[in-house]
């Protein structure tokens, strides 16, 4: 760096001066927005202030509705009338071989049950399982050739969050942050909603930020009023106290003689945003003060749609208040209280979609006359889809050769559908798309470049997108 | 990589000359619309914006390689001599010392000679030395990661005879508290984890013997050439000892993925053999060799081949969980368990025959009874040679394992090696205790680089390569390569013994000067020549580890239990989070309560339940191989420590112990407070302060302010 030794000390000198007499001694800043309200945000000294894209972006945020477990695509968004033919069959020799986790060579296919209509001025096909969001077709771009490697939840989670088939590796929304920052000061940048009936089995590292600084992890929201750990004071503390306690933390860190530095700005400045998330974000997870309307929209104080409403609405105020990416999880304890129908397919599903259809129409529709779909780009879908052949009789085994997921908003065409799977939705053959892909797809409607998007990680530029993705053009 | 220089001219108008930035981005684009011209609130603002930027990459938020766009690393090189003469493969030679070290200066040892050599190239002074109160307490978290005692700090200041402080250092390297400390660095780089992650995060009860091998291992000081042939080869060494096969439980600490229902038995072992060979690559050779599996490796001289070559070297290897009970207890605990698990395989197999709510109520009888199983007996989770089920070694298709090419048989990597020296036969008995023996090979030009340089690291803030486990072309090149290779010499010389070479380090005059210059000219002019202090013309200070701030906590309170060794404790944590486990019946609360204020390493490290404490101040995430933390700054960790149970907790316990101590006295209370947590005397601005909040504010709120100040949280 010696090139350009004099011109980098100008720069250091003069942020020095800067510091001492812009603020008369940079410790003075780090409360500045409690003794102060006016804004001295520090131009930025959060590690999550926001960056500007690589390219022009379509959308700001992603809310990703994550299917836990795998929904089938059979039931769901790809009709297959000769399934239902060859119901109690093998699989015909010519749709070739596939490996399931549980099915075994030679099992009869299943057909299905669910009756499809066309919806929208786009005649998009969507089974009965989801009237509410049929009505809503046209903002779906629905993709029937989406495929993953691994047919294990573990493996199939962890590849769809962070395109790796192991743990480890930082997943979309922490890459997203990493990115592109955050637009809020006081909200988490990135957020999980767990469902609270309990976890998946990837377990938490499929969230995770992997290699990625600790500041790119995810919030795991709690279930209840109170969603964010430690931002409640501690009991028997009042703010007036705590207030008056981060008083002395910066008047004794000011007291001594260290001079001050980078390191210790920005963590005076971090003691700053702590203070402002905890007086200002509780506001906003307060759902009581909602329109009954929009209570309604959502369908919450109804089941069985009241606490994946809850968590709708949640992320539509998170994302309007400037979070970049919100996962909003649909299943999580044993497989049947995910998607992961494996012994009946009728029953799990029913259940699942009447949870799950209202709050998601809710939200689509919602973001869309508060001007925020064009912004938030919508994703719906699960690690798999399920098998054409039936496990026990009446359920499905994971399947990830060719299954369904949807995107809306976020610049996406909506009103379509991309790919398409064979005669009995075994394979997709039309169009594959890879997680990757969809992963590129997400990263290009948000103006960043894949190629470009790396973090130095055991010797190489690593990127979430692993090998090349292709960004499905059809859509965007 | 090298860092590529990088300057972007921000063009500012109405400063004194162009100011321009000079940085390793992140991507170029980071720098896109930092100028005035989007921000046109004046320079003030612009100038907050390039402030900010260089502070954002001071924090490592753009530790990031440049743009691989526009600069590409230098390929590998095709031919073979001239890839050897890449500088971490050439051998390792004894450099003479400087000559005659710089007027003035002061030298202890011979690192001093080669660190001041490079500082007067370029004009620089080292800073003044740290005072003794800054000494003990840098040492003493350095070496034992935990405060120096109030006494022991008085003792120090009062001792003014030649050799104290050395006499100090010897004190604290005997210490078992050293064992503590250094074995966490080493648990970091193999991904030193107690469960193996995936969907069952199944608990390997007994792994914690190896972390305690390692403390052990570290506190007697066993040669590190000895230390790594036990990891590699514990179980092939006759005659086998306990102490050798728990070493091997080295090969058992990666992610492990168990499925239910149909096997993939050709892919699992696959992946088990990955997890095996790319460790190596990362902690012993200091090579990303687990890029060579998929295509030959891009940045360095190791083809594919080779990547399966060193597989081969695990070729035989399978899991072996050693019993250490008596024949016995053996043979009642099997008696039991086998009546159980023939209950299992019975209800399983009607789970499979059963539909619906049957095949539910038959799925719930499982797993009570898997909760009830007879506990298992005393084991070391080793591995051994399993001859029989030796996996055949091909050159895999894009690393695919159903895309076999050539076979091939076990042999170093070519460029770190004559390149006729054929294939080893692949009945060999003693596979591993071979590769042991190649990389421990006095001669080998990487292993004693690459741990000398992990020590350097951990006690000076940055390695002289500054990226631990690459030393390959992607990675840094040496600061000091003399010094590096010096040293690397010495650790062969004396036998491959570690202690000596840490007395060496924390020694040097170079160690023990300030963080701070003398005066703020000397600052700047040495940041302008050395903004990253490679040549370390100051001492680095540092943010304490999670690990050291919870156990600093700990210790201050008074609460810190020092039991050693043993399984694995798991804390109380919020039931939330056990709840966001696939198993939460996993999470078993230890029973004794004292047992939750141990130190951290004895905190059970479960790869899908990481404690939110460790996880916010940067604790690695226990699935790939960490060389060196983050230190990541951020608005959560401030939350923690204010709001969290843990600090609060503990402030209490604090405040309990100041009133306890200072019999009533405001002002010996402050006095108290501050030698516990921050080792020195408070100045009169500060006894002022505290006295003022003290009239109005309860002492646990104190107690609390003062394990959230910089003092507190960075060692100088």
């Amino acid at each position: 760096m010696s090139s350009n030794a004099a011109a980098h000390s100008r720069l250091t000198r003069t942020r020095r001066e800067f510091v001492r007499d812009a603020f008369c001694g940079f410790g003075s800043l780090a409360l500045a927005s409690i003794l102060r309200p006016q804004d001295l945000r520090a131009a930025g000294i959060n590690p999550l202030s926001e960056r500007p894209p690589h390219l022009p972006a379509k959308a700001k945020a992603v809310i990703f509705l994550f299917m836990a477990g795998g929904p089938s695509h059979l039931e769901t968004f790809d009709p297959k009338p000769l399934l239902n033919q060859l119901h109690g069959q093998a699989r015909p020799k010519e749709f070739g071989e596939a490996k399931y986790q549980f099915v075994k060579t030679g099992a009869k296919l299943l057909g299905c049950k669910r009756t499809f209509a066309r919806h929208g001025q786009s005649g998009l096909e969507i089974s009965d399982l989801f009237p509410h969001l049929a009505t809503c077709a046209d903002h779906l771009a629905v993709i029937r050739s989406c495929y993953g490697d691994m047919v294990v939840h573990s493996a199939a989670q962890y590849e769809l969050f962070t395109g790796r088939i192991v743990p480890g590796y930082p997943s979309m929304g922490s890459w997203l942050t990493y990115g592109l920052g955050s637009e809020s000061e006081s909200l988490p940048a990135y957020v999980v909603m767990p469902d609270p009936k309990g976890a998946l089995e990837a377990g938490q590292p499929m969230y995770a930020n992997g290699f990625l600084p600790a500041v790119f992890q995810p919030t795991m929201f709690r279930p209840g009023e109170r969603p964010v750990l430690n931002l409640e004071l501690p009991a028997g503390v009042t703010l007036a106290q705590r207030r008056r306690t981060l008083r002395l933390i910066n008047e004794l860190n000011r007291a001594n003689s260290t001079p001050a530095d980078e390191e210790f700005n920005a963590r005076l400045n971090a003691y700053d945003l702590a203070f402002k998330m905890q007086t200002e974000s509780p506001k906003l997870f307060d759902l009581s003060k909602e329109p009954a309307e929009t209570m309604q929209l959502y369908g919450i104080g109804q089941q069985p749609t009241h606490d994946y409403g809850r968590r709708c609405l949640l992320a539509r105020k998170l994302v309007e208040n400037g979070v970049r990416f919100v996962c909003v999880v649909a299943g999580g304890g044993p497989g049947n209280l995910q998607w992961d129908a494996h012994n009946d397919i009728e029953e799990n599903h029913l259940r699942k979609a009447a949870e799950t259809d209202r709050p998601m129409a809710g939200l689509l529709l919602d973001l869309h006359r508060r001007g925020l779909l064009d912004s938030t780009l919508v994703l719906w879908g699960g690690e798999f889809g399920r098998s054409p052949e039936a496990e026990s009789g009446k359920g499905r085994d994971h399947h990830n050769l060719g299954f369904t997921m949807w995107m809306a908003g976020g610049g996406i065409k909506g009103g379509q559908v991309v790919g398409a799977t064979d005669a009995i939705g075994l394979r997709a053959i039309e169009n594959p798309v890879h997680f990757r892909d969809l992963h590129t797809t997400i990263l290009h409607q948000l103006g960043l470049d894949q190629t470009r998007l790396t973090y130095p990680h055991l010797g190489r530029n690593e990127r979430l997108t692993f090998v090349e993705g292709k960004v499905i053009d059809q859509i965007v | 990589m090298r860092p590529p220089d990088r300057s972007l001219n921000l063009g500012l108008s109405g400063q004194p000359g162009p100011v321009t930035l000079c940085a390793q981005p992140m991507n170029r684009h980071d720098f896109v619309g930092f100028g005035v011209s989007r921000h046109s609130a004046g320079w003030r603002s612009a100038f907050c914006r390039v402030l900010a930027l260089g502070i954002a990459l001071v924090h490592g938020l753009a530790r990031a390689a440049a743009d691989p766009t526009s600069a590409s690393p230098p390929p590998a090189s095709t031919n073979a001599t001239e890839a050897r003469q890449f500088w971490s493969f050439q051998p390792v030679r004894r450099p003479a010392l400087p000559q005659s070290p710089p007027g003035g200066a002061l030298t202890h040892n011979p690192i001093d000679a080669f660190v001041l050599a490079r500082l007067e190239e370029k004009g620089l002074d080292p800073s003044p030395p740290a005072s003794k109160g800054e000494l003990i307490r840098r040492l003493c978290f350095d070496l034992i990661g935990l405060p120096p005692a109030p006494e022991d700090i008085r003792a120090f200041l009062d001792d003014a005879s030649a050799g104290a402080y050395e006499r100090l250092v010897d004190r604290l390297l005997n210490r078992p508290e050293f064992g503590e400390r250094w074995a966490q660095h080493w648990l970091d780089v193999v991904r030193y984890a107690e469960t193996e992650g995936f969907e069952y995060d199944r608990h390997l009860p007994e792994a914690w013997r190896y972390r305690d091998y390692v403390i052990q291992a570290f506190n007697e000081d066993k040669p590190f050439d000895r230390f790594l042939t036990e990891q590699l080869a514990g179980d092939e060494l006759t005659p086998e000892t306990q102490e050798q096969l728990t070493a091997a439980i080295f090969h058992r600490l990666g992610p492990v993925r168990r499925n239910a229902g149909n096997p993939e038995i050709a892919l699992s072992r696959n992946e088990v053999l990955t997890e095996r060979t790319d460790v190596i690559g990362a902690a012993f050779l200091g090579l990303t060799v687990g890029c060579a599996r998929c295509h030959d490796h891009k940045f360095d001289p190791i083809s594919q081949k080779d990547y399966y070559r060193l597989q081969a070297y695990f070729a035989a290897s399978q899991e072996n969980d050693i019993l250490l009970v008596s024949a016995d207890e053996k043979k009642d605990w099997e008696a039991k368990s086998k009546a159980a698990q023939g209950e299992l395989r019975r209800l399983r197999q009607a789970a499979d025959r059963a539909e619906g709510e049957e095949r539910t109520q038959l799925n719930n009888q499982i797993e009570a009874l898997e909760s009830k199983m007879p506990s298992y007996p005393a084991t070391i989770p080793s591995i051994h040679n399993d001859t029989d089920q030796r996996t055949a070694i091909h050159v895999l298709h894009r690393g695919q394992w159903e895309k076999k090419g050539e076979p091939v048989a076990m042999r170093p990597p070519s460029v770190l090696v004559d390149e006729s020296l054929p294939e080893l036969p692949m009945d060999l008995a003693r596979p591993r205790t071979e590769l042991a023996r190649w990389l421990t090979d006095p001669r080998h030009p990487l292993t004693a680089r690459v741990i000398v340089n992990r020590l350097w690291q951990h006690h000076f803030g940055v390695g002289l390569v500054k990226t631990p486990n690459d030393f390959g072309h992607n990675g840094d090149r040496p600061s000091h390569p003399e010094l590096l290779d010096w040293l690397a010499a010495e650790l062969v010389r004396n036998g491959w013994h570690l202690k000596p070479l840490h007395r060496l380090m924390v020694c040097s005059a170079i160690y023990q000067q300030s963080s701070q210059p003398a005066g703020a000219a000397v600052m700047a002019a040495a940041g302008r020549i050395d903004p990253e202090n490679r040549l370390l013309w100051r001492f680095q200070q540092r943010r304490l580890s999670a690990e050291e701030i919870r156990d600093t906590m700990l210790a201050v309170c008074g609460r810190l239990n020092p039991r050693r060794g043993g399984p694995s404790v798991m804390v109380p944590v919020d039931s939330e989070l056990v709840q966001l486990l696939y198993k939460p019946a996993q999470w078993e609360v230890s029973r004794n309560p004292g047992d939750y204020d141990r130190r951290s390493i004895y905190l059970i490290a479960k790869r899908n339940l990481r404690l939110p404490f460790m996880e916010t101040f940067d604790q690695p995430p226990l699935l790939t191989s960490c060389g060196r933390r983050e230190s990541s700054t951020h608005a959560p960790q401030a939350l923690e420590m204010l709001n969290g149970q843990l600090s609060n907790a503990l402030a209490t316990a604090f405040a309990q112990r100041l009133e306890r101590e200072s019999g009533g006295d405001l002002g010996a209370l402050i006095e108290r407070a501050y030698a516990l947590a921050l080792g020195r005397s408070p100045t009169s601005a500060e006894h002022r302060l505290a006295a003022t909040f003290l009239q109005e504010q309860p002492l646990r709120e104190f107690a609390l302010a003062l394990f959230n100040l910089n003092a507190f949280l960075y060692v100088q």
